[in-house]
């Protein structure tokens, strides 16, 4: 449930920020719908256990399913990578970072 | 086993052919002609196996086993004629090419040529459609570029040819197909020998079409005819041997591969036939009206592969026997012709026959050679051109359907053949007759004429010994059309219809040949109203305002828009979905904890406040505080190594974001108020759809049984304790190196963008003055405190990353979140320099993210040794003392990560980090940016580094505007 929650309220706040106009509030859009996802895949491993799936210390019993954790980990670094080239997008080029004609 | 070696020696040779060029320069012609026969006279040794016992060369080995497609590789008669080509008339090229080309360096030409030989031996050697098709486009490709290298001006006609050949391609591939839906195997002798071929005439005409539309674009048949008139941009010798001798052949190839499936099918019979003689006609008018060699040479071609095609077309034994005996001639005295128009415009200077004349007396060999050469094209006893030119006219006697086809054709033929005696005339008259004007020239050296002496003198020799080829030619009828051939070269048969089509055509050549002012004057108009050329640039051009046009539909430069239509759309389906009431299974345990409301109000305030700020520093601040919370998250769901990278990737876009935020305005652009409302609509219903679809469907179940096999046999299968790292660089290090070259093209794409637009200059507030003189105003001064702690605070960051990177396997760590702490060092160091210029990292930063992807694909590699891609390898290491370190070659593959992660870490923050606007980009642009906070400024001030204005712009600053 609270999972749940969290997910719609980043979900809800990155589409609002992504229908703005800026590539820099379109890239933080994007960052907040990534968190999103994140947690989505991680829910789906199934919030109810929640151990380190460390074996050194890990009771095989309660330890949290690991493979969503491996997707999760690199999806953080590819939309960290594509939040890094939005921002120059951002920065590049002349005037700001307007993604609309000045009327 | 010989094929295969024979063509990796040709692949290999084309590798190394850029080497021998760079040692012996344009004479690694010589050295490639020389190769060339010697894989020639390896097969050779063969030869007599196929031709006299009938037998076959083959080899077979597992390519894609899943789908049934191998490397089927077999030689039989027919493919040993084009064999003979490929490498005979290849070796004279190559020869021809050292003497050709100006001193200097020509490696991608040798490549491109040795490459094509290659493709197009695996052409004729393949039985597997799929390889012939992939050696079929490869051919294509090698042709593009030869064509491409001439020159600015060889750009259109290459794109041009491309363009078609590659349509053709796509025909083929469409035949490749059904063939192998229909018949159910990609073995092309196989499918050949099919029954389907006879008995279901729709699926026979279907592939038939098909690969006859990839024949005719790849043999220049109309309409596709006009590509290699326009490929005579390329230089001389790759005209000779792809667009004369082997690559333009492939189209007859597959003419004559086909026929045993195909000649009795009524379709083929009258598109091969009609569009033959109509091409062979059409183009040798054209070849009447031309004034360059060459592009006469290229009509003459094309005109030659029209009488090909038709022969085929017949389908007779004698007339694939005629098919394969004019190929051969074909080959010699067409390639013999470009070569000596390649030397004549490399003495001469000129091609056009209006400008040539009476070269005859100055360079008489040349003269006598390219006379042989154009009286065997022209079917002039004692030749072999005569010879192929009688049996084609036997051939076409015997043209299927009613008794009054075979004479028509006949006679439609005897005409095309006038043609070419003419414009054969025209060609040696023209550069060699009349007045001899330029009389200082002189012949070329022996070298440069002798391979052109060697193919056309071979076409002599072969006029009077015809016979050497029969048990060759009745092997190619043999596999053509499935009975023996009986076949008997030689010059006088007789008394036959075909002698006295020989005797006409002389005759009336010759007369046209007198009244060769009457027939200039006669053709010096244009014959159809547009050119091919025109015709495929006007489709080209429709193609693409029809594109243009179809993208209109959609096409606006608001993100948002096109954001928008997803959002709405996904959001429709969920919400559908959830109406159609869907039952979903109870939790096995409930999935709340207290502490999780906590996190889940920080988020809300964040978002809520992220949504409402209108400053861009208070934005970030929130986002940060968002992901901050998120990786708190992480831990508390079970999962470290999750967490530490969302925390430490957290503030490397912090980091990354001030250096781009200090050149932006403060505050967002405003937006109206129903644009805020309908976003706050949309947004209100996609969160709502994405809660609910969470709640609804994940998590109602107990754990995955891949998570459960990897809790189990992490430890035993891979020695690794961290099973979410085990994953990441042994399971399934696959995807992961997938994303490793994800992450590095965006690293790369970085680059790209900045080198392009550059960076807008940095923001300069007037405020900053207030500060000159002040601590805060120096840039060594403000950051004397990060300096400080920076100093030993960075080299422990990079230390403790090397640390994590090595105990990943075992403890939270590893590649990602070992870069990711490195990263944070480079960017303390870099934040605490006192100016870009001063900051420590001067890295290669597109060498490490290579290096990186490079390193994990190698270590990839090293799995081969234990049977597979990205297996890892390990090895237990003694250690002083006793015990073993357990080593894993997925510490070198996390190595990779750690490097092409440190490495777009590193690109983002010196990239962005630079200070002023890049070169050519005036300073005084920032005037119109609504900003407008140009300020003419004090000398101290023109050179801040990049924490003086994040100093200035803390928030709170930014709610000014």
């Amino acid at each position: 449930m609270s999972l749940a929650l969290v997910v719609g309220v980043l979900v809800a706040g990155g589409t609002f920020l992504v229908l703005q106009r800026g590539m820099v509030r379109i890239a933080f859009g994007f960052v907040l719908l990534g968190h999103a996802a994140n947690l989505v895949l991680l829910s789906a491993g199934g919030a109810a256990r929640r151990g380190e799936p460390l074996l050194s210390i890990a009771d095989l019993a309660t330890a949290a399913d690991p493979l969503p954790q491996a997707f999760v980990l690199t999806a953080i670094v590819i939309a960290f990578a594509i939040t890094i080239y939005m921002l120059t997008l951002a920065g590049a080029g002349e005037g700001d970072d307007d993604t609309e004609d000045r009327r | 086993m010989v094929l295969p070696l024979v063509l990796s020696l040709l692949i290999l040779v084309a590798v190394a052919a850029p080497v021998l060029d760079r040692f012996v320069g344009r004479a690694a012609g010589w050295l490639l002609a020389v190769i060339f026969l010697a894989l020639g006279a390896v097969l050779a040794v063969e030869a007599p196996r196929i031709i006299t016992h009938d037998e076959e060369i083959e080899f077979s080995a597992p390519w894609m086993p899943a789908i049934d497609v191998l490397f089927d590789f077999r030689l039989d008669g027919t493919g040993l004629l084009f064999v003979i080509l490929v490498l005979g008339v290849g070796a004279l090229i190559m020869g021809y090419s050292a003497r050709y080309f100006s001193r200097g360096k020509h490696g991608d030409y040798y490549f491109l040529m040795a490459l094509f030989a290659a493709a197009m031996f695996g052409l004729v050697v393949a039985d597997d459609v799929v390889l012939l098709f992939v050696f079929w486009e490869l051919t294509t490709v090698c042709s593009f570029f030869l064509i491409g290298r001439t020159g600015h001006s060889a750009n259109q006609p290459a794109i041009r040819t491309l363009l078609l050949t590659v349509a053709g391609g796509l025909a083929l591939l469409g035949a490749v197909i059904t063939m192998i839906v229909h018949i159910g195997t990609s073995r092309l002798s196989v499918i050949l020998a099919d029954p389907a071929w006879q008995e279901d005439p729709a699926f026979a005409t279907t592939a038939g079409v098909l690969v006859i539309v990839a024949a005719f674009t790849k043999s220049a048949q109309f309409p596709f005819h006009y590509w290699l008139p326009d490929a005579m941009a390329a230089s001389t010798p790759v005209s000779a041997y792809l667009h004369a001798a082997a690559m333009v052949k492939a189209g007859i190839y597959l003419l004559m591969r086909f026929s045993p499936a195909l000649a009795d099918n009524v379709t083929w019979n009258v598109l091969l036939i009609g569009v033959g003689l109509l091409t062979a006609i059409m183009a040798a008018l054209f070849a009447l009206q031309r004034h360059d060699l060459k592009e006469l040479l290229a009509y003459s071609t094309v005109s030659q592969l029209g009488f090909l095609v038709a022969v085929i077309g017949i389908g007779t034994p004698g007339a694939l026997a005629a098919a394969g005996v004019h190929t051969l001639a074909h080959a010699l005295f067409k390639a013999t012709l470009f070569m000596l128009v390649g030397v004549i415009d490399r003495e001469v200077g000129s091609r056009d026959i209006r400008r040539l004349t009476g070269l005859r007396r100055v360079m008489p060999i040349t003269a006598g050679l390219a006379a042989l050469s154009a009286l065997s094209m022209a079917g002039v006893p004692p030749l072999l051109g005569f010879i192929s030119k009688e049996k084609l006219f036997a051939s076409y006697l015997e043209a299927p359907g009613p008794a009054m086809v075979g004479p028509l054709v006949g006679a439609v033929a005897v005409v095309g053949a006038i043609l070419t005696f003419a414009y054969s005339f025209r060609i040696v008259y023209g550069a060699f007759g009349g007045p001899t004007t330029q009389t200082r020239l002189r012949e070329p050296s022996l070298v440069f004429l002798l391979p052109a002496a060697v193919s056309s003198i071979a076409g002599l020799v072969l006029g009077f010994f015809a016979g050497w080829l029969d048990p060759l030619i009745d092997r190619v009828v043999l596999d053509t059309r499935g009975t023996p051939g009986e076949i008997h070269l030689g010059l006088w048969h007789g008394v036959a219809p075909e002698l006295y089509m020989s005797v006409v055509t002389i005759a009336v050549g010759v007369v046209l040949f007198l009244r060769r002012e009457f027939i200039d004057r006669l053709l010096d108009r244009r014959l159809f109203p547009v050119t091919g050329v025109q015709v495929f640039e006007r489709c080209h051009a429709a193609a693409i305002t029809f594109g243009a046009r179809v993208a209109e539909l959609t096409r606006t430069f608001s993100p948002a828009r096109h954001l928008a239509v997803p959002f709405v759309v996904l959001t429709a389906f969920g919400m559908g979905a959830l109406l159609t009431g869907v039952r979903v299974p109870a939790f096995p345990e409930p999935v709340t904890r207290p502490i999780d409301w906590l996190l889940m109000a920080l988020i809300a305030g964040g978002t809520v406040g992220i949504v409402l700020t209108r400053s861009r520093l208070a934005g970030l601040a929130l986002l940060g505080v968002i992901g901050f919370v998120i990786s708190l998250f992480f831990f508390i769901l079970g999962a470290p190594d999750v967490g530490l990278t969302q925390l430490l990737v957290e503030v490397l876009t912090v980091v990354v974001a001030v250096l781009v935020l200090r050149r932006l305005p403060r505050s967002f652009h405003p937006t109206g108020a129903l644009r805020k409302s309908v976003a706050a609509g949309v947004a209100l219903l996609a969160g709502g759809a994405a809660a609910v679809g969470t709640f609804a469907f994940t998590g109602r179940r107990e754990i995955s049984g891949a998570g459960e096999y990897f809790l189990q046999e992490a430890e035993e299968e891979t020695g690794g304790t961290n099973v979410v790292n085990t994953i990441l660089v042994d399971f399934r290090a696959l995807d992961t190196l997938g994303e490793l070259t994800v992450l590095g093209l965006a690293g790369v794409v970085i680059l790209a963008v900045l080198e392009v637009n550059g960076l807008m200059g940095g923001d300069r507030s007037p405020q900053a003055a207030r500060y000159i003189g002040t601590p805060i105003g120096s840039p060594t001064g403000n950051t004397i405190l990060a300096r400080t702690v920076g100093r030993w605070l960075a080299p422990l960051l990079v230390l403790l990353s090397l640390y994590l990177l090595v105990r990943g396997h075992g403890e939270p760590g590893g590649g990602f979140i070992a870069a990711l702490v490195g990263g944070a060092g480079f960017a303390l160091a870099y934040l605490s320099a006192s100016s870009a210029q001063a900051a420590p990292i001067r890295w290669p930063y597109v060498g490490l993210i290579a290096g990186g992807v490079g390193v994990a694909t190698l270590v990839g590699v090293l799995g081969f040794g234990d049977g597979g891609f990205l297996r890892p390898l390990h090895a237990d290491i003694p250690l002083f003392g006793g015990g073993y370190y357990h080593f894993s070659t997925a510490l070198l593959f996390d190595i990779g990560v750690y490097l092409a992660v440190i490495g777009v870490t590193v690109t983002a923050l010196n990239r962005l980090g630079v200070e002023d606007v890049p070169p050519g980009r005036e300073a005084g642009d920032r005037r119109s940016d609504p900003d407008g906070s140009v300020a003419a400024e004090p000398d101290e001030v023109r050179e801040p580094d990049s924490r003086y204005e994040t100093t200035e712009s803390l928030p709170g600053s930014g709610g000014r505007r």
